[in-house]
């Protein structure tokens, strides 16, 4: 009897190691925090804003992707650009129009729609909330989800001066939403500018004048909605908005300043870019290695390099001669790093005064106010020549404001879009990838207005239920 | 008395007039009941550890008291005792063949089982296979062609590196969860960490391959099981000291094609010039002319890149044991080194040591203890294994020979800087991996513990209860440093805080705690056990990430005296199952078998009522030849057996992804929100239930034997990341949908073509063939996955089928490439109709059919045994060979001899597209590089002397065995380079994501081919 006492004991207190067991199935994450319990508070709805707000630094967005972004892809679909054979060869399908529905820019798309979800996230549990910051809450998370589908139907649909049938042709999905099933249809392209129009001017009359760096404004809003009116023709609205930005164009002195991050002059909307909080090497869309050890993506081309003349400082803010194999590259300097560095870690400028300026004189050429138009271009020109070009009329002043938007925006995600809305052909010159023009030229020379790959495809993971 | 021949020499010394009187030297034959010598049988003074084993040609010599008894036992015969007699000292004896003890064990985990009893599809292969096999470093490669229904694919030739084991096919869509369950003592070991265990330490590896056996682990199960023992010692037996050695070299398979010379490249360059290509405008083919000194200082000072990339390697495997027992415990002890140099020049490649201690002791009457603690640690060398400029494997080839590694001066001397090194040039990529080499040094570490303690009490004759723990202890850490003004640094860093390090690690830990009831029952014809078990099972897994930058000399390699922290984290996660089993096998009289499992389990990482699982499995087995009316003589034994069951499987998803969780990132003014999970509170097991029907055999005084299985595995439920619109901006969500099939054949055979007294010649083989399909997908719809280049899941097609656009060949007239539009018309690339002209055409990357054959000669001491597996009706994607004949679009890198063989003029046939059309061949995704990946391969071959007695006699040794070993010597393929391809690019897919192996290849580590010489002694 005593052996088989003995014997239960231990049996007894190894079973009873188990007595709890079942509890253990029930395991919470210690990296992540559930969902309901991370929107409740003031400070959760600003640590979502900034979720909203990191995806714009997204590969897809203006973060740096060799399948191209809304970084360099404007640049690099038009005539600014030029494929050097030094580099990598990437986004080459995107500058050679070579497009796969599956890949070309799908990260884009797709990163977009990620950013439209943690806004509509947001706008959803905000719904609980009556903090006092709740309106400029729904307004931030508002504007950037115009932002984000604004760049999606201009990239993915057609613009609306860029011909008669935009208006009505293919659009985007508007999603309001957080719903993760949702297979919406995609909207006309004026439907999808009325649902951008609709959340900016909420968003407009809801943010605060002023928000923490890296945060969207009151005159950031403005901005957008000038270049939204300028894309739908409504020149009026777009004056109107840009009238409402109170903000003076970086001096000619600072412009080389603004590219290295020695000064924010002119700067409506920009997102820090320093380790350990971000820290992301986004110049590699365009370079990597030093000045005399160039690794160059893409080099300006040996055409918009000519249309710089010596007096203009962006010349020098905007690109360098850089070496690699003993040949002379005109690099891209935008990204390239600030003072002494050459990683291409620099603060993403995602809205800049000039705009403001540019979008006036356009808008009032086309309204037939050539002498304001003139003076909103002077506004810009007379900060970045020592002897700028003035008094044109006619075509002259209508080429001078679009010449004068492709300098100031080179490599700054518009170019294509500014072709595109002007129902102009993308016409690169044969000249070759090097400081002089020699080398080795693009692939592919030219795409005709109206060609639909103005148009960028849209994958089969994308509406694979609806049309 | 060999073993203790310096201990025996000294003890005679001294007894020399007294001992002999008392004790008698015995000798004599073991030989089966057809008169063959029995090797190994275990001679034993009884009642004590005084003994001897039968040598090589069955004899056998013992010193043993007068009148005393010895009984000579072996594996699969009757023990017989004989009583000592002073008039004696010769006892030939012949032991009887035991019906009930036909085979070996067979190893299911839970219980080990007679071979003769079990009705399950098992495949088991002992020690002594495993030392005569390939001395790979891993397991899981050597079990390649062993087992039919097992494919493995090499995941690379990477010094340590394991393979991609496939168990009946392909039981899952998700990446990661179609890897078998290996469990090492009792502890669960993950595949990419096999190569942490040491071969030497294997005493039998068991692989569980229908649901008969596999459903015991239910949950886990789903895609076999292989079950790892390691060894233990004899009872009553002398310590007996066992030393491996080998050592060798290794060097890359060399492929079976040719890169250009550097002649040959600049003439390529300049004919793709006159064709109009400006992109090959600068380069040296075009810059310099044929006959100038330009030219000719190129040609003098050309690089054979592969050469001076890549080197033999050397190879070295140290191992000592030392095992026996006492009446009432065994011990089984063991050190060892391996050590494989890789194949990279400049680096040092693998390293492993290991150490074992397993011991079993009988506590008390009632109470057994078992320990078993393995402590290994291995260090490996991490080349960039990564599609771009900085891996070695890629740069090889790209690197054109007209290149060099250093800046030349006018005489073709290395330039010097500053401190009198050369100056590597940066190639044409802008990046020397040459240099890379020194200036970026990445390696890992694994310290891996395992340990398993089990108590074992008998209450009773019938009853008993058993506990068990086993932890598997994993801490790997990864360090990459890119030195202070290195290669990298100097392109990427940061020129105020030069210097950048990268340290990563991981503390894996996985524990199983285990409670097992045990009862039987025999009689006479009566043969019941039944087992129930209550487990637990706790993996927690931690992980931390740090990097700084500015480091002041290049010497100084940890973080602590960085400039700059520039990130900083670490992880935490846990998963958790418990379960509860019911466990049965019966049989009547050895004839009659039948077995029974079900277990209920759940898991924590499915939903909250969702998360138990009921798996089951039951089996029945015949044995005919035992019938009293079957009389075949030809026929020793047929078992007839069938078995049906149901088993989980939970890998696959992320550890929470039932919850909706989000995780912070950082943005400029505090943490950022970011959705990281929505959740699927519905989430459940993955269930597969196969159905098994086999036969085994064994012939003509079992000369012949042979296994043959046919099987049916249905997979529902399938776990499964189901991917949303994009407009979702959510990505996928974990879900079960879907089913999948795999329906096979299996047949294995071996038989002894000779066999007396001095030669056996062995041959055997097994083949497996596989049929697969996709039955049914999320919505119906097609599913491109994640980790992958060009695979669809489709529903009625294969699993891992590529898709991509048809290719036509070349247009004769003009040398344009053509391709097969969606609608079967020839089309050039840009006249291609709208939509999708991608297409499946029922080729997998999962081969049909797949086996090994051996043949395994036998003289006297004289052994030659090749080993050879074959692989057939997969296809591979040859991105590699894509990028050498690239019809001149990376005309900066070096190219294929057969880059030359490109259309000239109107009928060229058989051709490659004219170079003036390769933006056209480079617009579309096409299967003109899709190769088949059918292969032989002569994956061992040693020839090995095993020392007769007679030799042995005169030196100390127990046994000694000499071989020579040649691995990978042969290859028999059409594909263009090596068809062993597991890996594409570890890094753009690594080894645990990989959904599809042997799709592509992408410049991995290559395979390699090696000589060894080795060494087996015991005294």
């Amino acid at each position: 009897m005593k052996k088989i006492y003995k014997i239960f004991i231990p049996m007894i207190i190894f079973a009873g190691l188990f007595l709890s067991c079942d509890d253990e199935l029930n395991q919470l994450p210690y990296d992540e925090f559930a969902t309901e319990n991370a929107y409740v508070t003031a400070q959760d709805f600003e640590n979502g804003l900034r979720g909203v707000y990191s995806a714009l630094t997204r590969g897809g967005l203006y973060g740096s992707s060799d399948a191209g972004s809304l970084l360099s892809a404007p640049d690099v679909l038009a005539d600014n650009v030029t494929l050097s054979q030094r580099g990598r060869f990437s986004k080459r399908t995107l500058h050679d129009y070579e497009y796969n529905s599956n890949s070309t820019l799908g990260g884009t798309y797709s990163d977009a729609y990620a950013l439209i979800f943690r806004a509509n996230q947001i706008l959803f549990y905000v719904q609980n909330f009556e903090g006092e910051s709740k309106n400029n809450i729904i307004a931030e998370a508002k504007a950037l989800r115009a932002l984000a589908h604004f760049n999606l139907v201009t990239f993915f649909g057609k613009i609306p001066t860029q011909s008669g049938d935009a208006n009505t042709s293919l659009g985007v999905a508007y999603v309001q939403e957080p719903d993760p099933n949702i297979e919406p249809a995609r909207l006309s392209v004026a439907e999808s500018y009325t649902k951008i129009l609709e959340d900016l001017q909420d968003a407009k009359t809801k943010i605060n004048p002023v928000n923490p760096v890296g945060r969207m404004n009151v005159d950031a809003v403005n901005v957008l909605l000038s270049r939204v009116y300028l894309y739908m023709g409504e020149w009026q609205n777009s004056i109107d908005a840009a009238n409402q930005v109170d903000y003076q164009i970086a001096a000619r002195d600072n412009v080389v300043g603004v590219w290295e991050d020695t000064n924010r002059d002119g700067l409506i909307f920009y997102i820090p870019n320093v380790d350990p909080i971000l820290g992301n090497s986004i110049g590699v869309t365009w370079s990597q290695g030093s000045m005399t050890s160039l690794i160059p993506e893409y080099v300006t081309s040996f055409q918009l390099f000519s249309l710089f003349s010596d007096d203009d400082i962006r010349k020098d803010a905007y690109t360098f001669e850089g070496l690699s194999g003993g040949n002379a590259y005109n690099g891209i300097k935008k990204l390239f790093g600030r003072p002494g560095q050459t990683n291409g870690e620099v603060d993403y400028k995602i809205f800049r005064a000039a705009e403001v300026y540019l979008n006036k004189a356009e808008a009032y050429f086309n309204l037939g106010n050539e002498t304001s138009a003139r003076s909103a271009l002077d506004e810009l020109r007379t900060r970045r020549y020592l002897n700028s070009p003035n008094s044109e009329t006619g075509v002259d002043l209508r080429d001078a404001i679009r010449s004068e938007r492709r300098l100031e925006f080179a490599f700054e995600y518009q170019r294509f879009f500014d072709l595109k809305r002007w129902g102009l052909s993308v016409n690169r010159t044969n000249a070759g990838d090097q400081a002089d023009g020699s080398g080795t030229p693009s692939d592919v020379l030219n795409l005709e207005s109206g060609s639909t790959l103005f148009q960028l495809p849209l994958s089969q993971q994308s509406f694979r239920c609806k049309p | 008395m060999k073993k203790n021949y310096f201990k025996w020499l000294v003890f005679m010394f001294f007894s020399i007039t007294t001992v002999l009187a008392q004790e008698n030297s015995i000798s004599g034959l073991v030989t089966d009941t057809s008169g063959e010598p029995l090797i190994g049988v275990n001679v034993i003074e009884k009642g004590t550890n005084n003994g001897a084993q039968t040598d090589f040609d069955g004899y056998f010599t013992l010193n043993v008291d007068v009148e005393k008894t010895i009984v000579f036992s072996f594996i699969g015969y009757v023990s017989v005792e004989r009583e000592i007699s002073d008039s004696n000292n010769s006892y030939d004896v012949q032991l009887q063949e035991d019906a009930s003890e036909l085979q070996e064990v067979v190893v299911t985990g839970y219980s080990r089982r007679n071979k003769t009893v079990q009705t399950s599809a098992v495949v088991s292969i002992s020690a002594s296979e495993i030392a005569e096999l390939t001395p790979s470093t891993s397991i899981d490669n050597l079990i390649q062609g062993k087992a039919a229904g097992v494919q493995v694919t090499a995941a690379n030739g990477k010094p340590g590196e394991g393979a991609f084991v496939r168990i009946r096919g392909v039981g899952s869509l998700s990446a990661g969860a179609s890897s078998p369950l290996y469990i090492v003592d009792g502890s669960v070991v993950r595949e990419q960490d096999l190569g942490t265990i040491s071969n030497q330490d294997i005493e039998n590896l068991s692989i569980l391959k229908d649901a008969a056996t596999t459903a015991r682990y239910g949950s886990r199960g789903a895609n076999g099981v292989v079950v790892i023992t390691t060894k233990s010692g004899n009872r009553n037996k002398d310590a007996e000291i066992r030393f491996s050695s080998r050592f060798g070299y290794s060097e890359r398979i060399q492929p079976n094609f040719d890169v250009m010379d550097a002649s040959q490249k600049m003439q390529y360059e300049a004919e793709l010039y006159s064709l109009g290509i400006s992109a090959a405008s600068n380069s040296p083919g075009v810059t310099t002319l044929p006959g100038s000194p330009e030219r000719q200082f190129l040609l003098d000072y050309q690089t054979d890149w592969q050469d001076l990339m890549l080197k033999d390697g050397y190879i070295q495997s140290n191992n000592v044991s030392m095992s026996g027992g006492m009446e009432n415990m065994d011990y089984y002890f063991s050190v060892g080194y391996d050590k494989n140099g890789g194949i990279i020049d400049q680096l040092d490649g693998f390293e492993r040591i290991n150490t074992r201690l397993n011991l079993n002791f009988d506590a008390k009457d009632w109470l057994k203890i078992g320990v078993n603690v393995g402590y290994s640690r291995s260090t490996s060398d991490e080349p960039r294994d990564r599609n771009n400029v900085q891996n070695p494997f890629r740069a090889m080839y790209d690197y054109n020979a007209y290149e060099t590694e250093f800046e030349l001066d006018e005489n073709g001397s290395p330039i010097l800087d500053e401190n009198g090194n050369p100056i590597y040039t940066p190639t044409h990529t802008t990046f020397n991996v040459r240099g890379a080499l020194l200036s970026e040094p990445s390696f890992e570490i694994k310290n891996n513990f395992l340990s398993s303690v089990d108590a074992e009490i008998m209450f009773s004759d019938n009853f008993s209860y058993g506990f068990n723990t086993s932890i598997n202890s994993l801490n790997r850490r990864t360090e990459s440093y890119s030195k202070p003004g290195g290669i990298l640094d100097s392109i990427i860093g940061d020129p105020d805080n030069p210097g950048n390090k990268l340290d990563t690690g991981n503390y894996y830990f996985d524990m199983t705690m285990s409670n097992r009831l045990n009862y039987s029952y025999l009689s006479d014809s009566h043969n019941l056990n039944v087992m129930g078990l209550f487990e637990y099972n706790y993996n927690e897994s931690n992980g931390y990430n740090l990097r700084s930058i500015g480091f002041p000399s290049e010497l100084l390699t940890t973080q602590i005296n960085a400039a700059q922290v520039t990130s900083a984290s670490t992880t935490k996660n846990i998963l958790t199952l418990v379960s509860y089993g019911m466990f049965a096998d019966y049989d009547f009289e050895q004839k009659y078998l039948a077995s029974a499992s079900v277990r209920y389990d759940g898991s924590s990482n499915f939903g909250k009522d969702t998360r138990w699982g009921l798996f089951y499995s039951g089996s029945l087995g015949w044995n005919i030849a035992k019938e009293d009316f079957f009389n075949v003589d030809e026929i020793n034994d047929l078992k007839l057996r069938a078995s049906y069951g149901t088993v989980g499987n939970r890998n696959g998803i992320s550890r929470y992804a039932a919850q909706d969780n989000v995780s912070f990132g950082s943005y400029p003014g505090g943490s950022a929100t970011i959705p990281s999970n929505i959740g699927n509170p519905e989430l459940k097991w993955e269930t597969t239930a196969t159905t098994n029907i086999g036969i085994e055999f064994n012939l003509l005084n079992r000369r012949i034997r042979g296994v043959a299985d046919y099987f049916v595995r249905n997979t529902t439920d399938l776990l499964f990341a189901i991917p949303t619109s994009d407009e979702a901006g959510v990505g996928s969500i974990f879900g079960n949908l879907g089913e999948i099939q795999n329906k096979g054949f299996e047949l294995s055979l071996q038989g002894d073509i000779i066999r007396n007294n001095d030669w056996k010649w062995t041959l055997g083989g097994n083949i497996f063939f596989l049929d697969h399909e996709i039955v049914e997908l999320p919505d119906g719809e097609d599913v491109i996955p994640d980790n992958a280049y060009n695979i669809l899941f489709r529903e009625g097609a294969m699993i891992n089928e590529h898709y991509l656009v048809r290719y036509a060949g070349v247009d004769p007239n003009n040398g344009a490439p053509l391709y097969f539009g969606a609608d079967g018309e020839v089309y050039r690339a840009g006249d291609l109709p709208e939509g999708e002209n991608r297409v499946l055409q029922g080729k997998s990357t999962i081969a049909d059919q797949e086996g090994g054959f051996f043949t395994d000669l036998n003289y006297k001491g004289w052994g030659l045994r090749a080993d050879f597996v074959f692989k057939s009706g997969n296809w591979i994607n040859n991105f590699v060979r894509s990028n050498l004949n690239s019809d001149g679009i990376n005309i900066d890198d070096n190219q294929a001899l057969s880059a030359f063989n490109y259309w000239q003029q109107p009928g060229d046939t058989n051709v490659q597209p004219s170079p003036i059309y390769q933006n056209e061949a480079n617009s579309v995704n096409s299967d003109r590089f899709l190769e088949k990946g059918d292969y032989i391969r002569m994956r061992n071959i040693t020839f090995s002397y095993t020392f007769p007695s007679e030799l042995l006699d005169k030196i100390p040794f127990n046994s000694l065995r000499l071989y020579v070993q040649g691995q990978n010597l042969l290859t028999f393929t059409e594909f263009y380079g090596d068809p062993e391809v597991g890996i594409s690019s570890g890094e753009t897919i690594n080894f645990a994501n990989t959904v599809a192996p042997g799709e592509a290849t992408l410049y991995s580590y290559p395979n390699t081919k090696s000589i060894n010489f080795g060494i087996d002694l015991s005294f």
